[in-house]
């Protein structure tokens, strides 16, 4: 029995920007509701709901994210006298590596019998426009729905690796910044800050590639064998510097649309959109990102 | 399409592993908590002293409003990284194991401080951990949950050791929250204020060590939860406007009301499942909010599932609510002072925003012995 991918789906800000002003939430919500009418799936059927993304409206903290979502798309907010079974959220933070380690978190407990269908979500969008310092994400949203098949292998391995020597290529923080500019005593406000060195790039790749090629070497994977390489790591051109790399063709990377190529944490879900799947019989997910840490999964049809 | 039973044919509200015949979870091991370690600052705090910075007068009795007679207050140099860092080594000296042992580690805080308070979102704070601890192999990330943060970090590893996935994890929080009171202080003026709860909260790191169980020996019996999103935004936090640090708003009475009343069939389930009454529970230890708020929940719960535990936790009296470390505060207090002996049997309850419902019950065994004056 193995964990699949029932449907992936994405939403962007600017397929939103009718709609007031489309946030991190609204963009994790159209994701998610498009991706239980993509797998024909209500939002009653999911059990577990895990949201990984890192830029949210006005930076909440509490309560997860993932609690707000649910209620939005209506999974099972009744009372619980009512009978039946209801959905767990919660939200995970891994950076870039967010979706990837979700997807292990529900691929864990669709193995246990825990949970039969899970939903992983990510969004990300600047909270402080104008305010922020550094933030160059595009706003998108991301979601992939999964859930048990004993007909299909899916992700039949994992691979995580850190490379804390490199924390500092990749860093994001909240931090009280002196409004001095205009004169207020004691005044100013809590401001995000993003900071990507321009080493970030070569470094991941460098990680990814170590990470990728521990995976294979422990699963006896032939990298040839690969025919669909799905690599983020929020900088443009990951995918194809990573094939290269790798050995793999070109024309077997789920490229990123332009304006979309530096997406965060939904960059998994975007780059599915380019891709047929099911048409893959050897998929290689690898996301990177800060810490720097590296996420490696192997999907087979 | 409706939601078909689950795979051991019964129907849960709650996301369920374990029970009497281990059926729930097609689990081949039982996990335990093999060590539980706390960070605690030294600095305190009386409510009397909060009260008396407020901006405006509010002539607010704090502390018989909410039985919070002090809470510990992180000093120069602390934070939420430092306060987990502290409480991660304390586990892993109870436990007797080295940090390389560590298949997995989980920090779950909701505060992300790193060098005073600076918020960190990227990279996650696991990764600084997992260093600092020379966790070498763990697989590591961060989660966040609300108060629940840590019990969801338990509900996740019981997962993986009882599926055999991994032998032993940690999950850990530091919680350097009591800048919301500071905030609060600013702005409070009534009784009723949104920010009333950020008065009640203290800093603390707490963290739990998981592991495989050897074959036959007692651990964890049943963890489930579940978010009743209905009630998703009765408490918010971000950060603050008056200053360094966060603001939250919460509507502590709904909050009270639906927590107790929506986890009355949830403790019903979990103890079903685990072929127990509730007074068969000898330690009830549940989430810190208001000394007032646990006497009327565990009122409640006693009346309507008949009978109640022999022991309530209560240590809001003395630490505030420290969010999610609460539970594991507790329990660490209580192996510290030797009150437990092996055959006690613990359920743990968290009520958090979301709204978050997280309740574990298992035997303390071996833990005892292996912290303060036994250790």
């Amino acid at each position: 029995m193995g964990t699949i991918i029932e449907a992936s789906a994405t939403a962007t800000a600017t397929a939103h920007q009718r709609s007031l002003t489309p946030g991190a939430l609204q963009l994790a919500d159209a994701a998610a509701r498009s991706c239980l009418e993509r797998a024909e799936r209500t939002a009653e059927e999911l059990d577990l709901l895990i949201n990984a993304g890192v830029f949210h409206d006005r930076i909440l903290s509490e309560p997860a994210l993932a609690s707000l979502i649910q209620e939005d798309i209506g999974a099972n907010l009744d009372r619980p006298a009512v009978a039946g079974r209801g959905t767990f959220s919660f939200d995970v933070s891994n950076g870039a590596c967010g979706l990837l380690t979700g997807i292990s978190l529900v691929d864990g407990m669709l193995a246990s019998g825990t949970v039969e269908l899970g939903m992983v979500v990510a969004s990300d969008m600047d909270p402080q426009p104008g305010v922020s310092e550094g933030f160059s994400f595009p706003g998108v949203g991301g979601a992939v729905l999964l859930s048990a098949d004993d007909s299909r292998a899916g992700f039949t391995a994992f691979q995580f690796a850190t490379f804390p020597e490199l924390a500092g290529q990749f860093y994001s923080y909240v931090d009280w910044h002196d409004d001095a500019e205009r004169g207020l005593a004691g005044g100013g406000q809590n401001t995000i800050t993003v900071e990507i060195t321009e080493s970030y790039a070569t470094r991941a790749l460098e990680c990814a590639e170590s990470t990728a090629r521990e995976l294979a070497g422990a699963q006896a994977l032939d990298l040839g064998e690969v025919d669909l390489l799905v690599a983020t790591a929020s900088v443009p051109g990951f995918g194809e510097a990573l094939a290269t790399r790798l050995g793999i063709p070109g024309e077997r990377v789920a490229s990123l649309p332009d304006g979309l190529d530096g997406a965060h944490t939904a960059a998994p879900a975007v780059a599915l959109e380019s891709v047929q799947l099911a048409e893959a019989s050897t998929a290689l997910f690898v996301s990177a990102g800060a810490g720097i840490t590296v996420a490696v999964a192997l999907y087979r049809a | 399409m409706e939601k078909s039973a689950s795979a051991d044919g019964r129907e849960h509200w709650m996301a369920l592993e374990g029970g009497t015949d281990g059926s729930l979870g097609r689990a081949p091991y039982t996990s335990r908590f093999v060590g539980i370690g706390a960070s605690i600052p030294e600095r305190r705090q009386s409510s009397d002293e909060l009260m008396a910075s407020t901006k405006y007068r509010t002539d607010i009795d704090l502390e018989r409003l909410t039985g919070v007679r002090e809470r510990r207050i992180a000093g120069e140099g602390e934070d939420s990284y430092t306060l987990a860092l502290g409480a991660a080594r304390d586990a892993l000296a109870s436990a007797d194991c080295a940090a390389e042992d560590l298949d997995v580690l989980i920090m779950s805080s909701i505060s992300h401080y790193v060098g005073g308070l600076r918020w960190q979102l990227d990279p996650p704070v696991s990764v600084l951990l997992k260093e600092a601890l020379g966790a070498r192999r763990a697989m590591s990330f961060d989660i966040s949950n609300a108060c629940a943060g840590m019990m969801t970090g338990v509900f996740i590893l019981n997962d993986m050791i009882r599926q055999g996935r991994i032998r032993r994890g940690m999950v850990v929080s530091g919680e350097y929250i009591s800048q919301l009171g500071v905030n609060a202080a600013l702005e409070v003026r009534t009784m009723m204020d949104d920010q009333l709860a950020s008065l009640t909260v203290g800093d603390a790191g707490a963290a739990a060590i998981l592991e495989r169980a050897p074959d036959g020996a007692p651990g964890l019996e049943v963890a489930g939860f579940t978010t009743l999103a209905e009630h998703s935004r009765l408490c918010l936090a971000f950060p603050a406007r008056v200053g360094r640090g966060a603001a939250m708003y919460s509507d502590a009475r709904a909050l009270q009301e639906v927590g107790i009343e929506d986890t009355v069939p949830m403790l019903r389930e979990t103890l079903d499942q685990a072929g127990l009454r509730f007074d068969e529970i000898d330690y009830f230890i549940p989430h810190q909010t208001s000394a007032r708020a646990i006497k009327k929940g565990v009122k409640e719960f006693s009346e309507i599932l008949g009978g109640a535990p022999k022991h309530v936790v209560v240590t809001v009296d003395e630490f505030g609510n420290t969010s999610s470390t609460t539970h594991f505060l507790a329990l660490w207090k209580y192996l510290s002072e030797g009150r437990f002996v092996k055959d006690d049997r613990v359920l743990l309850l968290s009520i958090a925003s979301g709204l978050e419902v997280g309740i574990v019950i298992f035997k303390v065994d071996g833990l005892v012995g292996r912290h303060g004056h036994d250790h």
